[in-house]
């Protein structure tokens, strides 16, 4: 059982996912981007800067997804796949070459952009030698808010931190957990329908993490939207309702952790069974016929198989191998995850 | 280990332009800018600005009178060392009125006025006593002049031996209020008159006394030279105006300068993007930006104007309406600069090498280090071309001229003109930041 905000749940359906259900529905989606474009000269070449117009890298080309309302998007993708990119495009701070974004149905412009959607760096954008409750009253302000609204979102924001007992200390003090808490908070203190947020997690140990995607789920049990990029996998495989990853600008999968595994890599386990000997050349017949596709290589001292049914499967194959006499050793199971689902569709290739 | 720790810092300058440009660039630029400064090797030597009066044309004398009155002034007038600054009228010479003002809003330096009194040709000169080479160099030029006038027949041999380019060592200091006087008769001692005159010119500075009596021959005395202290008289400490200004703009600059790298430290840190996804325009950055650089830039000047006159006695009360205006039109163009340099930079790397090097080279030619009465000519130009030069002529005015407000017309309007074209430089290549 995962318990979150006290409230018990299965394993299969995250807490934020019960209200979500209500809110996906036929209302326009958050974000709908189709076809976008954007390219940028290449810098550092060695063509003549006359020429460099010439050299330019497609950060995106062509991308298209949707968020729909309420829903918690995984913006996956190797480095330099255009996701920053793509973040700056929906915040109003680049223009695409071309494509279209939509936000709650209508064409983003910089107003609707700055009124609607929530920003939260990769970095620390925070003024470090202003305090807490000082940085969110500037950046509330910087948000249009005012009054007694803004002081009302102030102190509700040091709450969701849990910081209100650090409120007038400085944030060049705070840990980097901290700091990410008021990071975020800073970009929510507008109440946005749609939020977006660049590897929130970077750099902080497995509590703040925790903490963080607890915040989050509170945002999300209010209704908002959030796309956000990790380089985190095993938190956009629990974390998020749907994934779409992007690889050298295009997006090449779309869906839910069990959609994309049905993509791609398939449900089956992975087993390894570790031999107390090195496989014969021959008398290996009770391996071939235990109906399990497996990979045997005379030589080796371990067995890989794919296993659909682990229950069933995995008695069988321990029982040929007992069968072909060998002894079993160790025993490895390894449930598909996205970080095998990530590798196959964008390869082993360094992308530095 | 030791070598490693070696290498590693020579590695790192290697890859380190900026590093390079200020261990090796900018000591040899300013090692240059003083070397021309004070060596004066570039451009020609600086000549003392000089209004001509003819005090006996003014006066009505005799004609006689008013004419050899007039030729010791045209002999000035063909001086190497000087520069004749006229009037609205064709000739060399203006009337005492006009010299005097002349003096007091700075366009001459020094107004020499040659009289005859008691049938002697005396001269008085209207002194800017915060040059304080220049009255020397007059003085003794003045002196060869009325004493080679005055000994008819004699002088073409002496007449090339003082020049241009010597006139500091060649002084005669006569103090404020003080005067010299003299019976020069015509002799035939042509040699020994020479050799006075050539004494006078070549007496080594630092003497505030008159030339000692061993180089006066009996037959000719000094001439009545009279020095008046029209600006400066009676001031306490009449440098502290110049170098309160001097430091004050040198400092305001690097102030700016640093508040423009927040500019930068907020690009690199991603809160320049997340405030331009908010209300926030580059328009509104970029002036609460400069807004809040002018306004620090006003309290440092009148926290440190404050002090010069609690310690060193400055007078700021009396002349707080023209500090106002001058604080603000050089806080608001250093504020502009600091911006236009921050946002011509890549990097807080950048920015810091650039900005020593602007600024350092902007208050070495503007006078905020040395004078720039002190420069060649080329360099007190250059030093045009710096806002410091602007400024400090300003703060001179106010404080030392004790010139109204209405006179600081050039140097409210060069400084306001400079604040506003860098902030739109600025505001240009911030661009660049804004969507890309």
């Amino acid at each position: 059982m995962k318990f979150t905000l006290g409230v018990p749940f299965s394993g299969d359906v995250l807490p934020h996912q019960h209200l979500r259900t209500a809110l996906i529905s036929t209302t326009p989606p958050a974000v709908l981007v189709k076809e976008l474009r954007k390219s940028y000269a290449r810098e550092g070449g060695v063509l003549p800067f006359w020429n460099r117009g010439s050299q330019r890298h497609m950060a995106l080309d062509g991308v298209s997804f949707e968020l729909r309302q309420g829903e918690r998007l995984a913006y996956l993708g190797p480095n330099g796949a255009g996701k920053t990119t793509m973040i700056r495009c929906l915040s109003g701070r680049t223009r695409p070459d071309s494509g279209t974004i939509e936000l709650m149905g209508q064409p983003v412009d910089r107003s609707s952009a700055r009124d609607t959607l929530g920003l939260v760096p990769q970095e620390i954008a925070l003024y470090g030698d202003l305090t807490t409750r000082e940085n969110l009253f500037a950046f509330g302000r910087f948000h249009g808010l005012r009054g007694s609204n803004l002081a009302k979102r102030v102190e509700w924001a040091l709450q969701w931190t849990g910081l209100a007992d650090r409120g007038d200390d400085l944030v060049s003090t705070f840990s980097g957990g901290m700091k990410r808490r008021i990071n975020l908070a800073c970009g929510v203190l507008h109440q946005p329908e749609v939020l977006l947020l660049d590897e929130p997690s970077v750099g902080v140990d497995p509590q703040s993490r925790q903490r963080i995607f607890t915040m989050l789920d509170q945002l999300s049990e209010r209704g908002t939207s959030i796309l956000l990029t990790t380089h985190h996998l095993d938190e956009a495989e629990t974390q998020c309702d749907r994934i779409v990853i992007v690889d050298r600008g295009r997006v090449v999968a779309t869906g839910t952790f069990d959609e994309l595994l049905r993509q791609t890599i398939g449900r089956d386990r992975s087993v390894t069974v570790r031999l107390d000997r090195v496989l014969r050349g021959e008398g290996n017949e009770p391996l071939a016929t235990c109906g399990l596709t497996l990979a045997v290589k005379p030589g080796e001292r371990s067995i890989s198989a794919k296993v659909p049914e682990i229950a069933v499967g995995l008695p069988r194959l321990i029982d040929a191998v007992g069968a072909a006499g060998y002894g079993v050793v160790d025993v490895d199971v390894q449930s598909p995850s996205l970080h095998h689902v990530f590798l196959h569709l964008t390869g082993h290739e360094l992308r530095d | 280990m030791i070598w490693k720790v070696i290498e590693i810092h020579l590695r790192r300058l290697r890859h380190n332009r900026v590093e390079w440009l200020l261990a090796f660039v900018v000591p040899i630029a300013f090692f240059s800018i003083f070397a021309l400064i004070f060596s004066r090797g570039v451009g020609s030597t600086p000549r003392v600005k000089v209004a001509l009066v003819n005090g006996a044309a003014e006066s009505a004398a005799a004609s006689e009178v008013t004419d050899r009155c007039q030729t010791v002034l045209d002999n000035l007038g063909k001086n190497e060392g000087l520069r004749i600054i006229r009037g609205s009228s064709d000739g060399d010479t203006v009337d005492r009125s006009t010299a005097e003002m002349m003096v007091r809003r700075g366009t001459a330096t020094i107004a020499v006025v040659i009289d005859q009194k008691d049938e002697q040709i005396s001269a008085e000169l209207l002194n800017d006593a915060s040059d304080q080479v220049a009255s020397q160099v007059v003085t003794a030029l003045v002196t060869r002049e009325i004493m080679v006038g005055s000994a008819p027949g004699i002088p073409e041999q002496v007449d090339s031996s003082t020049s241009a380019a010597e006139p500091p060592t060649s002084a005669v200091k006569l103090p404020s209020g003080q005067s010299q006087t003299g019976e020069p008769t015509s002799s035939s001692e042509q040699a020994e008159f020479a050799q006075f005159v050539q004494n006078v010119a070549s007496k080594p500075d630092g003497t505030s006394s008159p030339p000692a009596p061993s180089f006066v021959p009996q037959a000719f005395g000094p001439p009545k030279i009279e020095v008046v202290n029209i600006i400066g008289q009676g001031k306490t400490n009449p440098v502290i105006s110049v170098y309160a200004a001097g430091i004050a703009v040198m400092f305001l600059l690097f102030g700016a300068t640093t508040g423009g790298g927040v500019l930068l430290e907020e690009r690199e840190n991603q809160t320049l993007e997340r405030l331009l996804a908010t209300h926030m325009t580059m328009d509104q950055l970029l002036l609460g930006k400069w807004f809040y650089l002018t306004l620090l830039g006003c309290v440092q000047v009148t926290v440190m104007f404050v002090w010069a006159q609690l310690v060193f006695g400055l007078n700021l009360s009396e002349h707080f309406d023209g500090f106002a205006m001058m604080t603000v039109a050089t806080a608001s163009a250093a504020a502009s600069f600091g911006l236009f340099l921050a946002t011509l930079c890549r990097t807080r790397g950048q920015l810091g090498g650039l900005s020593v090097v602007a600024v350092l080279t902007m208050s070495a030619l503007g006078g905020s280090m040395v004078p720039r009465y002190v420069m060649s000519e080329s360099l007190q130009r250059a030093g045009l071309w710096t806002f410091n030069a602007w400024a400090l002529d300003g703060y001179d005015k106010v404080f030392w001229r004790e010139l109204p407000p209405s006179e600081l017309g050039p140097q409210l309007a060069v400084l306001m003109v400079t604040a506003f074209v860098l902030l739109v430089a600025a505001r240009l290549l911030a661009i660049r930041w804004e969507v890309a």
